[in-house]
């Protein structure tokens, strides 16, 4: 019995807590309640917390030594797949480290002016960029909430390899530069666990061509392995 | 007389040399002069093998390989199939489970394969499918099926002796491209190439005066020509012109075109003699420059600026895509010639001219290699020795563009010079002889000369040029940029009057540019 009795007292007790908390914590809201009839009711914002998040991506990239790639690859732009991690704050800062891959087989040319010919000699190039990012997600604001736009900055080690055939030794590359970028984008909430974004990053890698004279960026007197990119990034986790 | 016979026995390294003394004078009477065949089946060659001067030698290099296809250049592994080998003892199903694994099915086994293949779905990419497989344990490695290329070494037994080719990189050059092909022509224009067997009967009944010597009449003379046995069969040769003779027949009287058509074309990989670099493409022989039996014969025509220019027209017009002009004169200008030159490369061909021979007498301007820093697409050439210094006799100036193998007798003696197949001079050079042994010549014999010059350096830029035209780069002028780019710079920094931009590298120049490297 007494337990029984117990338990009923007891919920009345929380209940008027709760009761007195929610006034004091929610005035105006107590207040409405008072004036029918009510608008929409604002859900609460989520409590900030830090949330760690994975995220494949692909992005297409117009390489900032587009006359190069252009001769050799047959096109100015690459795509690049990627994915990583990205955590992100409760200060709505985030920092990811992202690794990605572009691979394309082409061949080597001779130029010449604007005149570029083929040699039909298989040139297979590779760059493999880990990028560590960070930067800051804006609050959302309004009926926008589920759009939340973001920039970032960040330092990358991009692992470039060239090979073709009848090389000897020596005549493949195989070589990591590091590169700066900075990005923007948006991110949209699709649902609690699931977001796309779309952002564009732009990478400088200094001086990683150009210096060999047996190659296409030195006669077009491009040196930088960076380039511009629009990316689509899905991103799981909140 | 013994003197005679001693410059005899040097007379391969002074082929080029001599050529520069055929000048050039006008003519104001065409000679009444007789050349008709005699008879088209008369002769077959006369190997008479290795000539080097004061110590004939023969070498036996027995080739390698003797590969002569070349590798499509985009099948660097097969598509469709990877290689994979299971660790001892595992299981059939379990070899079955790895196969299923990339999609794949077993192929039938092979003899001495102590491996399996796993043929693919052609879409997939072979070198990702063998790394999933060589990361299973029961693997004990897998690779996509890369396909072997030949190491490029003719066969031919004096190949051994052709240092200049080495000097090229001219063997990794080979894998890259292997002689050309058929599509591309070049044409020689010099003093005829030996290239058909015949017979053609002279007729001289009076004493000709050449040079300061007196010859005497030969009257009517049957003389035998026959095709260099190393340069190639019959149909190798396209569109001959002689300008000298004014016929279609452009046959050699003297071995300098046979000699230079050699180091651009010879038969090669053939098991016969020696190499040439371009040894796929058809020859086109034109006859431009006339030599001691031409005079002696009374050819209508001389090797003169007007000759040489419609020569140079005539190639362009008949489809040579590089043009060899190992020949030059001193003098004043050449504006003809230059017309004309100007011309063939408007016409998209090549063109290869020698930086003249004279540093040592007073290193003048060469008339027809000095229009080289004018004309994009044409390369004026310089010699150089084994030890890749300039040669002695290599004419230097502002003109000079590029280098290759000319020879040098004076640092390098025989051996340094070029070897090639021509006439054996001991039958054609009779008028070496005196007037007891002067006779009529025999153009059927051949041997292996050693000789030097900028002709023999320029011949090796034009087969270089055939190469690089059938690797895709057709245009002259980027034939020029291309071997001025991959040259191997020499002397001081930079271009220079004695090297120009430096040695040509025919693998550097084939294998193009990449992205970084």
């Amino acid at each position: 019995m007494s337990a029984h009795v117990f338990c009923r007292r007891a919920t009345s007790r929380l209940t008027l807590i709760t009761a007195v908390a929610c006034a004091v914590a929610f005035p105006t809201t107590a207040a409405a309640q008072q004036k029918p009839p009510a608008a929409v009711r604002p859900v609460p914002a989520p409590r900030a917390q830090t949330s760690i998040r994975g995220f494949g991506d692909i992005s297409v990239t117009r390489f900032a030594a587009a006359d190069t790639f252009e001769a050799t690859l047959g096109s100015s732009t690459g795509v690049f797949f990627g994915g990583g991690v990205e955590v992100v704050l409760p200060q709505r800062f985030f920092f990811n480290v992202r690794l990605s891959r572009f691979q394309k087989t082409g061949e080597r040319v001779f130029v010449d002016g604007d005149d570029v010919f083929p040699l039909g000699i298989d040139l297979k190039v590779g760059i493999t960029p880990v990028e560590v990012t960070g930067g800051y997600r804006f609050q959302p604001r309004g009926r926008t909430r589920n759009v939340i736009p973001f920039v970032g900055g960040g330092i990358g080690w991009h692992k470039y390899s060239e090979t073709s055939d009848f090389a000897q030794a020596g005549d493949n590359v195989e070589e990591t530069f590091t590169g700066y970028h900075a990005l923007g984008g948006v991110e949209f909430r699709m649902s609690r666990w699931f977001g796309v974004s779309g952002e564009a990053q732009w990478t400088t890698i200094g001086d990683a061509l150009g210096s060999e004279v047996s190659s296409a960026s030195e006669v077009s007197g491009e040196s930088n392995l960076g380039g511009l990119g629009l990316r689509v990034r899905f991103v799981i986790g909140r | 007389m013994s003197i005679r016979r001693r410059a005899r026995a040097h007379s391969a390294a002074l082929i080029a040399v001599a050529l520069w003394f055929a000048t050039v004078a006008a003519q104001d009477v065409l000679p009444q002069a007789e050349r008709r065949s005699a008879s088209p089946l008369a002769t077959r060659a006369i190997d008479g093998g290795l000539r080097s001067g004061a110590s004939p030698m023969r070498a036996v290099h027995k080739a390698t390989d003797l590969h002569t296809r070349r590798m499509p250049a985009n099948a660097r592994y097969l598509r469709g199939s990877v290689i994979v080998k299971f660790r001892d003892g595992t299981s059939a199903a379990r070899r079955a489970d790895l196969v299923s694994l990339v999609a794949g099915r077993s192929m039938p086994s092979l003899p001495y394969a102590a491996f399996d293949l796993v043929a693919l779905d052609p879409a997939d990419d072979p070198e990702a499918v063998a790394s999933r497989l060589a990361a299973q344990p029961d693997v004990a490695y897998a690779q996509a099926r890369y396909r072997a290329r030949p190491l490029y070494r003719p066969n031919d037994p004096l190949y051994g002796l052709q240092w200049n080719f080495a000097s090229l990189e001219m063997e990794r050059a080979w894998d890259i491209n292997p002689g050309s092909s058929p599509s591309v022509t070049v044409a020689v224009v010099d003093s005829g190439v030996a290239y058909v067997n015949t017979s053609l009967r002279f007729v001289q009944f009076n004493a000709r005066s050449i040079e300061g010597s007196v010859f005497p009449a030969l009257g009517t003379v049957d003389i035998p020509f026959a095709a260099a046995p190393d340069l190639g069969a019959a149909d190798r040769f396209v569109s001959p012109y002689d300008f000298i003779w004014d016929d279609p027949q452009p046959l050699d009287m003297h071995g300098h075109g046979t000699h230079v058509a050699g180091t651009i074309g010879q038969a090669t990989n053939n098991s016969l003699g020696v190499a040439g670099i371009a040894f796929n493409v058809k020859l086109m022989p034109i006859k431009v420059i006339d030599g001691f039996w031409d005079e002696y014969f009374e050819s209508p025509f001389f090797g003169t600026d007007d000759t040489v220019a419609r020569g140079v027209r005539y190639a362009a017009d008949n489809g040579a895509k590089v043009i060899n002009l190992s020949i030059g004169r001193e003098g004043p200008p050449a504006p003809v010639v230059r017309s004309a030159l100007e011309y063939a490369v408007s016409r998209g061909a090549f063109i290869a001219v020698a930086g003249g021979n004279e540093f040592l007498d007073g290193n003048p301007t060469p008339r027809f290699a000095e229009f080289a820093q004018q004309i994009s697409g044409m390369v004026s050439v310089g010699a150089v020795g084994p030890d890749r210094q300039r040669a002695a006799y290599s004419n230097t100036g502002p003109y000079l563009e590029l280098v290759a193998p000319g020879g040098d007798f004076t640092r390098n003696g025989v051996s340094g010079l070029i070897l090639q197949q021509t006439y054996d001079f001991d039958f054609t050079d009779t008028f070496l002889n005196g007037t007891g042994g002067f006779r009529p010549p025999r153009f059927d014999v051949f041997a292996y000369l050693y000789a030097e010059g900028t002709s023999m350096a320029t011949a090796h830029v034009s087969g270089l040029a055939a190469l690089l035209y059938q690797q895709g780069i057709t245009k002259p002028s980027a034939i020029e940029a291309v071997m001025k780019r991959s040259a191997t710079d020499l002397g001081p920094e930079g271009r220079d009057d004695q090297y120009g931009h430096g040695l040509i590298n025919a693998r550097a120049a084939l294998r193009g540019l990449g992205i970084a490297r």
